[in-house]
C-alpha cells in the first residue's frame, strides 16, 4: 500500500484529518461495491465464508495447466 | 464543506468524529492489509494458487484453535489431552509459517478478499 | 485499451462536465438496457492502489451522487468492453432491482470505537505450565476475549438500530472483533431523511459516552451495491 507523501502545511489536526478522510474513502472504495467476476459463496453455519471469483479461478487452472505443460516441454 | 442552503445535500462525504487519533489508528490497520496491485485476471498463477491454499489451510487451522479452547472449557479434557493437542496445534501454527516463508508470503498476503463479504481472516 | 469502471446509473444521457477519471483519463458513459456505466480509458493490466487513484474513483462516483443515486464498483474494476456488456447484459435484472432499492438514497458510516480491554485475564500458574498447554491457555485468552468482544459488537449495533431504524432502508453491519473498531455500519438512508438520520445518531451518541463515533457521509450505496451473494452452497459445522 503506498501513500503519497501527505503534504499539508498547518497544524497536527488538519494532517489526523486528511489521513482520516482518505482512510474512510479507502474504506468505501476498496472493501466495497460492484465486483465483475463470477461468483461462488460458500457458507458454513449460516455465515458467508468464502467468496471465489471464479473468472480468477479459471484463468488460474487453466494458465496452471499451461505452466505445468511448457514445464514438461522442457525437460523432455 | 458546507454549501448554501438552496443545495439540498453536501456533495463531498463529511467526516465528523470526537477521536480522529484513535480511528485513524484502527482504519490504518485495514489499509495496511491491502494489495498493492488489483488485476482481476490473476497475477502470478502459482504463487495466487499457494496464496488460496494457504488461506484455507489457515483459516482451518484458526478454527480448530477455537475448537480446542472449546473442548478444554467444557472440561472434557485430562491434562494430557490438553497437553498434546497444544503441542499439535503449536506445530501446525509452525509448519504454516514456514510454508508462507518458503512461497513468500507474509502475514498480511493470506487473507482472501471476499469482495462484499470482505475478508476471510 | 481497457475500460476502468467506476459506477452504473441508471440510463443517462450526458455526464456532469467536470469529471475526471484515474490517471486524469476523460470519463464517458456507456449505455446498455437502459443502463449507463461510468467508465474511463486505461492503458495498462493493473491498477495501483494509490492514494491517488483511490481518490480519483471516489470523485467520481461522488460527483455523480447529485444527480443520482450510483451503484458503485469497487476499486480497481479492470475490463475490456466485451466483459463490461457481457456483465450487463448477463446480471441485467440483479441490477434494475438493486437499482430500484438505492433509488433516492445515499449511504451513512457509522463506525465505533471501545476502548475496553477485552482479553481474559492471564491464568495464574502461567510459569508452570508445559509447552502445549500454555499455547493453548494464551489461545483461550484471545479466542475468549474475541467472543466476548463480538457480543458486545453485536449488542452495541442491535442498540443503533433501533435508535435509526425509522429513517433508515437498509442497513449493512460489518461486526470487527480484532480490534478496538467494534463497529463499522452502512446506514442506507433516503436523501429527505438525512437530517433526521444525523439527529438521531446524535442524540443517541449522548446516551453512551464510553463509545467513540465517527460519522461519515454522504456517500454513494457502496455497502448495497453488491448483487453477487446470489449462489450459497451450506455446509453445516458447529
Amino acid at each position: 500500500m503506498s501513500f503519497e507523501q501527505i503534504i499539508v502545511s498547518g497544524n497536527s489536526d488538519s494532517l489526523e484529518e486528511s489521513e482520516l478522510s482518505l482512510l474512510e474513502t479507502l474504506d468505501h472504495v476498496l472493501n466495497r461495491g460492484l465486483v465483475i467476476a463470477g461468483e461462488i459463496t460458500i457458507a458454513v453455519a449460516d455465515i458467508d465464508l468464502i467468496f471465489i471469483g471464479l473468472n480468477v479461478m479459471l484463468s488460474s487452472v487453466e494458465t496452471a495447466q499451461e505452466v505445468l505443460r511448457n514445464r514438461q516441454a522442457k525437460t523432455e | 464543506m458546507r454549501l448554501s442552503p438552496e443545495t439540498p445535500r453536501p456533495a463531498e462525504p463529511e467526516i465528523e468524529t470526537a477521536h480522529a487519533e484513535e480511528f485513524v489508528e484502527q482504519l490504518r490497520c485495514v489499509a495496511d492489509s491491502l494489495p498493492s496491485r488489483i488485476n482481476i485476471d490473476a497475477q502470478s498463477v502459482e504463487q495466487g494458487l499457494a496464496k488460496l491454499v494457504l488461506t484455507l489451510i489457515e483459516f482451518i487451522r484458526r478454527l480448530l484453535e477455537k475448537q480446542a479452547v472449546r473442548r478444554m472449557e467444557g472440561g472434557d479434557l485430562s491434562p494430557e489431552q490438553i497437553e498434546e493437542l497444544g503441542l499439535a496445534l503449536m506445530h501446525l501454527e509452525a509448519k504454516l509459517q514456514e510454508l508462507k516463508t518458503q512461497f513468500g508470503l507474509a502475514d498480511e498476503d493470506l487473507n482472501l478478499d471476499l469482495g462484499p463479504i470482505g475478508r476471510l481472516i | 485499451m481497457k475500460l476502468y469502471v467506476y459506477c452504473l446509473v441508471e440510463g443517462m444521457d450526458e455526464l456532469p462536465h467536470s469529471l475526471k477519471g484515474i490517471a486524469g483519463a476523460a470519463v464517458r458513459l456507456l449505455s446498455w438496457e437502459k443502463v449507463s456505466l461510468v467508465v474511463s480509458e486505461f492503458a495498462g493490466d493493473a491498477v495501483a492502489v494509490t492514494r491517488e487513484n483511490a481518490l480519483a474513483h471516489a470523485a467520481v462516483v461522488q460527483g455523480l451522487l447529485e444527480r443520482t443515486t450510483p451503484l458503485p464498483f469497487r476499486f480497481g474494476a479492470l475490463v475490456t468492453e466485451e466483459q463490461l456488456q457481457n456483465y450487463v447484459s448477463a446480471k441485467r435484472e440483479a441490477l434494475q432491482v438493486k437499482l430500484e432499492q438505492v433509488r433516492g438514497c445515499v449511504e451513512m458510516s457509522v463506525k465505533i470505537i471501545s476502548d475496553r480491554d477485552w482479553t481474559e485475564e492471564p491464568a495464574t500458574n502461567i510459569g508452570h505450565e508445559k509447552p502445549g498447554t500454555a499455547f493453548l491457555s494464551e489461545k483461550r485468552r484471545e479466542i475468549l476475549g474475541g467472543e466476548a468482544r463480538a457480543q458486545e459488537a453485536k449488542r452495541v449495533a442491535g442498540w443503533l438500530e433501533g435508535q435509526v431504524r425509522e429513517v433508515v432502508r437498509e442497513i449493512d453491519f460489518k461486526p470487527n472483533t480484532t480490534s478496538k473498531l467494534i463497529v463499522a455500519s452502512g446506514y442506507l438512508v433516503e436523501r429527505v431523511r438525512l437530517d433526521e438520520f444525523r439527529q438521531k445518531v446524535a442524540a443517541a451518541r449522548q446516551h453512551r459516552p464510553e463509545l467513540h463515533f465517527l460519522v461519515s457521509g454522504p456517500w454513494a450505496p457502496y455497502s448495497f451495491a453488491n448483487i453477487d451473494l446470489e449462489f450459497k452452497t451450506h455446509f453445516g459445522v458447529s
